[in-house]
């Protein structure tokens, strides 16, 4: 121990040394080193004087540190570096320990650092040496997005003893609108614009102020209570430097939100101190304003004082230009120096590798479950697999700080046979919104309703590549349905369908083949690039009760008014008492280029038929789509009751098929195996083992091997058969005995002896018919087996030149 | 071809075309109507005229948009007039006595032909035919192979029909047919398998080889040829077609004989060369020059035509928009006036109406008006600025050419020189070289060397102007072209949208005054 302590102290005057040399180059290349300035004047006495002091120093260390469950460790089971520290460590800590004094000493107003806190098994250990980085088999963890959100929700948080709650502040803040003026009209009066902009301005501006205080009282009211530790709280997050892998500025991650901060950010008050697994600094710079001017470059000495001078020169010395060539110098003078007596590498680390498994991994949180409350919101997670409705996360948001009211519900879902994604419900309006991946039966992709009733309003979208018919979206009121379509030959991009009151005296038929009336069908279709704009119909509406049929067409590049068509049924009767086939008031046409073909009858007859038949169709369409409507609602439906998962073919654990065929192939596996190894057992060896070892079989002795074999594999067989019969006699005997006995006291039994007996005779009988089977076979099977061995020990190899000569 | 000639051949007139148009035309109800109208032969899609015993086709000029016409089982000899049919897409000319493939080349269209059972014996005319798919040419006189590789043209054949011809009896015929054309499908109505196919292509492999080299070489030759058109035209547009070589020079001595003569004097080979140079690169500079010009030009024009697009669609956008607004008050107001009982409302419904008509009209011309006025003065601002252009480049040409005439000038000016040298050495007996006959025969007297050198300068100098004339002429009736279609086209469109406002309300208002007429009747 003594020695131990002498090499520190060595080291420790070897490391002043090198800071007085440091502090004298500071001088000579006049960089900036205020505080190293003083030291450099140092005598020698005056340093012993200062170790002595120093050695004086107490330096208390939080004990409050280890509050977190112990009990729940076994610390026996841990390896031997958890329960105790190499002779590195040792040294460490000692360093660790006189750095502690010094940094007392120099900063006797501040925290005392976090150096050394005991681990599970009260064994103190340097903080950088509980790092131990490891790559793991995730990809979720090589970013750090994933690799926060990941560890977040892995932890669960205890609060401090204390009772107030380190609280996370959510702050909202509306985006700014913009007000966007409309240019003004050519022929309106500037001036009345101008003042109505200023009048609209002015109340806008009075609202926004209105809304401001209103804002600012409300947040008055919600910061009430201020923080009386605003300040006094010690918190352990994670900096990422900039540099490598790509990232542009150092960032903050809050390991309990997984949320990153600049640097920038106010919630950040100041740094005491950092570590990573190769080396620990404390923050030398002044943190009046938060860590909004602090400098992460951990080679400047003046601003982050290293406790280690590591071998390993951390990034960003380079702050400076005229730095780079000094320092360079600087390594080479010193070079031997330093490696000799002062480098002192950071031990490796003492904690075991991260274990994370598959499965801990998908469950992420500690049980599969998570709850985060927030401000007016609560989340809260769950493991896939977890609920057997796939609901993997849910967030409520309140009307009012306690949570009591429920505005609205986001429920996240996952692995849904029917494609569930996101069912959205709003509590107040009572409209719920289900969202769904592509793959659903019948290509939905969200449906938003009120009540599952049909005829009520909703509105389904569709992923409408899926969908033959190319439908979008299908909105239904209780009196009208539209459908948007996308990507149809016949151009339709849209259908509205009037509905009218349902006819009463059909009443009496189920609800299905009572359809609602349809009054008017309008259809708008795309531009079809086939056909001149002019003949090309825009918009067609059917108005089945008036018997009346109204075309619009496409409007010519180079127009601006387009062709209009409307034809009215009528059938009439001439004064002949002829029907009335076609007149010309039948159908009125406006064509802003009029042509001669379509004033004829005839054309404009054919075109009513055409119509006609298309209105049937139109008038189908809509019917089927009420249909399907239905169908999707009934669908819908089972889907929610049954709420089956998806279990990927590469899920061994889940896949229940994949599992027992795995289970299979193994089993069939191992059989093999077996057989292998019988096939490769060698029949010869105990009789080839008798003989002299290494000497050549002569011809006798093969023969008598061969015999011997045979002999030995026959009576093998005999015994296996005496065996059996023994089995079967001895059976046999007991089930007479017992049957003797039972006749004898037959009537003095009680039912339950006599299941007993019963029983017993079954499985006696069952136990004999067996033997007798396992008898018979191997009476059939021995002499097979025995030729079989016969024709193997001809063809044996060691055998096979001697036994020649008799065949 | 044993037909039965118990029946005289009879002529295609008006009457058996108004038969027969009536006999295939619409049936019931659309047939009285038909028959109420009478129907136009340029209004027939389709027209049977089989077994009619008809042996010359005619008056079939009327049926424009006929689409399918069946001449078949006729004792037709010879096919004409179907030149007007442009539409058509089936013809049938089966049982029929033609001799020859002709009077085809106007049905483009055409995916259906039959000439079963014809007196043909050679395949050809048929060029016309691009769009050709079905060609069936069964029991004719088909004797040479050759004629299958004439339809290689036809790529989109897939059907066709040779049984009956001498041809198919030859053993190979299935091969050769399957090897030559590929893209067969159907052959003497049977599929071709693909077995039969890569049997025929392994058999037939060389010659067929060989062919397509050829085809592919003539491809080449055509499509050199076509960008070498291309190419001309592009500098034609630009005014300075062969500028960029020595075609100019040349055309100056082609015609020019005492040139050619005095280009045998000693020292002038080696002038005419330096001379040649020089021109030549005041040529090349001419042509890109003109390139550059014509592209500054195409900009100009593309962007004003951009913009004049832009505003008039613009234009049209707000339009629609009135009209649009109007549309939907209209149907309001018209069911409103419909529904209506009183009659003191209506009337002033109607006033009230027919005020919107006369708002939309002032609106809807108020912005044509308004697009006049900017077009107008956009087209006088890319007028002002086309012919800066024309006249920039046309100022450039002509110095350019300056300094072509002055090459010439100085060029005629050193070969007077050499010339009145030789003449004098002539003179004196001092020429050691021997000059060509027809040259020494100028050597008389110094007028005549004189007046050859001076008409072989005045050819030159003719041809320059020429060339320049031709381009400045052409360069300006070009601009004066554009304009005028500019100022034409502008003007057009004008009237048309004035026409059409006026139709739009016109007929809206003829809308409410029929609405007028039915309620004051009721």
């Amino acid at each position: 121990m003594e020695v131990l302590k002498e090499k520190v102290e060595e080291e420790e005057a070897a490391e002043r040394e090198e800071a007085a040399e440091r502090a004298e180059r500071g001088e000579k290349t006049k960089r900036p080193m205020e505080v190293r300035r003083g030291e450099a004047t140092m005598t020698q006495e005056m340093l012993r004087d200062l170790e002595r002091k120093l050695s004086e120093i107490e330096v208390s260390v939080p004990e409050k540190l280890l509050t977190f469950t112990k009990d729940t460790i076994d610390t026996s089971k841990l390896p031997f570096s958890y329960q105790s520290n190499t002779l590195k460590e040792e040294q460490l800590l000692q360093v660790a320990d006189n750095f502690s004094r010094q940094y007392s000493h120099l900063c006797p107003d501040r925290v005392p650092l976090f150096l050394h806190p005991l681990n599970e098994c009260e064994v103190p250990k340097f903080v950088s040496t509980t790092i131990r980085p490891t790559l793991m088999p995730y990809p979720e963890l090589y970013n750090w997005d994933t690799c926060a959100q990941f560890v977040s929700d892995f932890l669960s948080m205890v609060p401090l003893p204390d009772p107030l709650k380190p609280t996370v502040k959510e702050q909202e803040k509306a985006p700014p609108k913009k007000y966007a003026i409309k240019p003004p009209r050519d022929l309106t009066s500037r001036f009345e614009q101008e003042q109505e902009v200023k009048r609209q301005e002015v109340i806008k501006a009075e609202e926004e102020n209105r809304k401001k205080q209103e804002e600012a009282r409300l947040l008055e009211q919600e910061n009430a209570k201020t923080d009386p530790l605003h300040g006094l709280r010690v918190h352990s997050w994670v900096l990422v430097l900039s540099g490598k892998r790509e990232v542009p500025e150092s960032f903050f991650i809050d390991p309990f939100t997984a949320c990153s901060y600049s640097t920038q950010d106010d919630h950040f008050l100041g740094i005491e101190s950092l570590w990573n697994h190769k080396n620990y600094w404390v923050n030398m710079q002044d943190c009046w304003n938060c860590c909004k001017e602090l400098i992460f470059d951990l080679g400047d000495p003046v601003r982050w004082e290293y406790l280690l001078l590591g071998t390993h020169k951390p990034f960003l010395s380079l702050t400076e230009e005229e730095d780079e060539g000094m320092n360079d110098d600087d390594d080479v003078e010193n070079l031997g120096k330093e490696d000799e007596d002062k480098s002192f590498d950071m031990p490796p680390s003492w904690v075991e590798q991260i274990e994370i498994s598959p499965e801990a991994f998908e469950t992420r949180c500690p049980n599969g479950k998570k709850v985060i409350q927030y401000k007016k919101a609560k989340l809260e997670k769950w493991a896939p697999y977890l609920n057997n409705n796939g609901l993997v996360c849910r967030l409520t948001t309140y009307e009012d700080l306690e949570c009591t009211k429920a505005l609205e519900m986001k429920e996240w879902y996952q692995n849904r046979e029917d494609m569930l994604e996101l069912k959205h419900i709003n509590k107040i309006t009572g409209l719920n919104v289900d969202y769904f991946k592509p793959g659903h039966p019948q290509a939905l992709r969200m449906h938003s309703y009120k009540s599952m009733q049909p005829e009520m309003d909703r509105v389904m979208e569709f992923y409408e590549t899926a969908r033959v018919d190319g439908l979008i979206k299908r909105e239904e009121t209780p009196k009208t349905m539209t459908e948007y379509y996308q990507g149809r030959p016949d151009f339709l991009s849209y259908r509205h369908v009037n509905f009218g009151p349902r006819m009463k005296k059909l009443a009496l038929n189920s609800a299905e083949s009572n359809p609602r009336p349809m009054v008017k069908i309008t259809e708008r279709f795309f531009r079809n690039p086939a056909t001149p704009a002019d003949e090309d119909v825009a918009e067609r509406v059917f108005l089945i009760a008036e018997e009346r049929i109204q075309l619009r067409y496409h409007c010519r590049s180079d127009h601006i008014t387009a062709n209009k068509r409307e034809f009215l049924r009528r059938t009439e009767v001439d004064s002949k008492g002829n029907k009335i086939i076609m007149t010309s008031d039948m159908c009125i046409s406006f064509e802003v280029e009029p042509m001669e073909h379509t004033k004829k009858l005839l054309y404009q007859y054919e075109a009513m038929m055409k119509l006609k038949n298309e209105e049937k169709m139109s008038r189908h369409q809509a019917w089927e789509s009420e249909l399907e409507v239905l169908e999707i609602l009934k669908l819908r439906e089972e889907e929610e009751e049954a709420h089956t998962l998806t279990i990927s073919i590469y899920d061994t654990k889940r896949n229940e098929k994949s599992k027992e065929y795995r289970e299979a192939m193994e089993r069939v596996l191992h059989e093999e195996h077996l057989r292998q190894v019988e096939a490769q057992l060698d029949y010869l060896a105990p009789f080839l083992a008798q003989l002299p070892p290494g000497e050549k079989l002569t011809r006798w002795q093969a023969v008598r091997l061969k015999d011997e074999c045979l002999n030995d594999f026959k009576q093998r067989l005999i015994d296996k058969a005496n065996l059996i019969q023994a089995r079967f006699e001895k059976e046999t005997q007991e089930l007479q005995k017992k049957q003797q006995w039972y006749q004898e006291n037959q009537v003095t039994l009680t039912p339950e002896d006599e299941d007993l007996y019963l029983s017993y005779c079954s499985q006696a009988m069952f136990r004999i018919r067996i033997l007798e089977q396992r008898l018979s076979r191997h009476k059939e099977l021995a002499p097979l087996k025995y030729l079989a061995l016969e024709e193997k020990l001809y063809k044996d190899p060691r055998l096979v030149e001697l036994l020649k000569v008799f065949v | 071809m044993n037909r039965l000639y118990d029946m005289e051949p009879r002529v295609m007139d008006d009457e058996m075309l108004k038969l027969a148009v009536g006999e295939q035309g619409p049936r019931e109800e659309a047939g009285q109507l038909a028959k109420q109208e009478g129907i136009l032969f340029k209004d027939v899609l389709s027209l049977q005229l089989d077994f009619q015993n008809i042996l010359r086709i005619d008056n079939l000029w009327q049926f424009e948009n006929l689409q399918k016409l069946q001449l078949d089982n006729n004792i037709i000899e010879k096919i004409e007039g179907l030149e007007n049919l442009t539409r058509l897409v089936w013809l049938d000319l089966s049982f029929n006595n033609i001799e020859a493939i002709e009077g085809l080349d106007m049905l483009v269209n055409l995916e259906d032909l039959s000439l079963f059972n014809n007196r043909i014996s050679k395949i050809d005319s048929l060029d016309a035919l691009v769009k050709l798919q079905v060609l069936s040419l069964g029991n004719n006189c088909i004797e040479n192979m050759m004629n299958i590789i004439y339809l290689r043209r036809f790529k989109a054949l897939r059907t066709l029909s040779l049984s009956g011809n001498p041809v198919a009896e030859d053993e190979d015929y299935k091969m050769f047919i399957c090897a030559y054309l590929p893209n067969l499908v159907y052959l003497d109505f049977r599929r071709l398998d693909d077995h039969m196919k890569e049997l025929a292509e392994m058999k037939h492999q060389y010659s067929i080889d060989e062919l397509k080299h050829r085809e592919n070489l003539m491809q080449a030759q055509l499509e050199d040829e076509q960008a070498r058109r291309e190419e001309l035209e592009e500098h034609k547009a630009a005014f300075v077609e062969q500028l960029n070589g020595t075609f100019l020079f040349d055309s100056m001595y082609a015609e020019d004989v005492e040139g050619s003569k005095l280009s045998h004097l000693p020292g002038v080979g080696e002038l005419l060369e330096a001379y040649k140079d020089k021109f030549v690169i005041i040529c090349l500079n001419i042509f890109e020059y003109g390139l550059k010009q014509q592209e500054k030009r195409k900009a100009e024009l593309d962007t004003f035509m951009e913009c004049v697009q832009e505003a008039i669609q613009e234009n049209q956008e707000q339009g629609k928009l009135k009209i649009a607004k109007f549309e939907e008050k209209h149907l309001l107001s018209l069911n409103a006036i419909r529904e209506e009982s009183e009659l003191s409302n209506i009337e002033t419904k109607i006033v009230e109406y027919s005020e919107d008509i006369t708002e939309l009209l002032n609106v809807l011309m108020m912005l044509e008006m308004q697009l006049v006025e900017q077009l107008e003065e956009t087209i006088n601002m890319f007028e002002r600025n086309i012919i800066d252009l024309v006249g920039l480049f046309v100022e450039n040409v002509q110095s350019l050419m300056a300094q072509c005439r002055d090459l010439e000038n100085h060029h005629h000016e050193k070969l007077l020189e050499i010339a009145i040298n030789v003449l004098e050495k002539t003179v004196k007996g001092e020429m050691d070289e021997d000059l060509p006959d027809d040259l020494r025969s100028l050597f008389v007297d110094k007028d005549t060397i004189v007046n050859a050198v001076g008409a072989s300068h005045d050819i030159h100098l003719l041809k320059i102007d020429n060339r320049e004339d031709e381009l400045v002429t052409r360069v300006n009736s070009w601009c004066t072209h554009l304009l005028d279609k500019v100022h034409k086209d502008e003007i057009m469109r004008n009237r048309q949208r004035v026409k059409e406002i006026n139709q739009y309300v016109d007929h809206a208002q003829s809308e409410l005054d029929s609405l007028e007429c039915g309620d004051l009747l009721d």
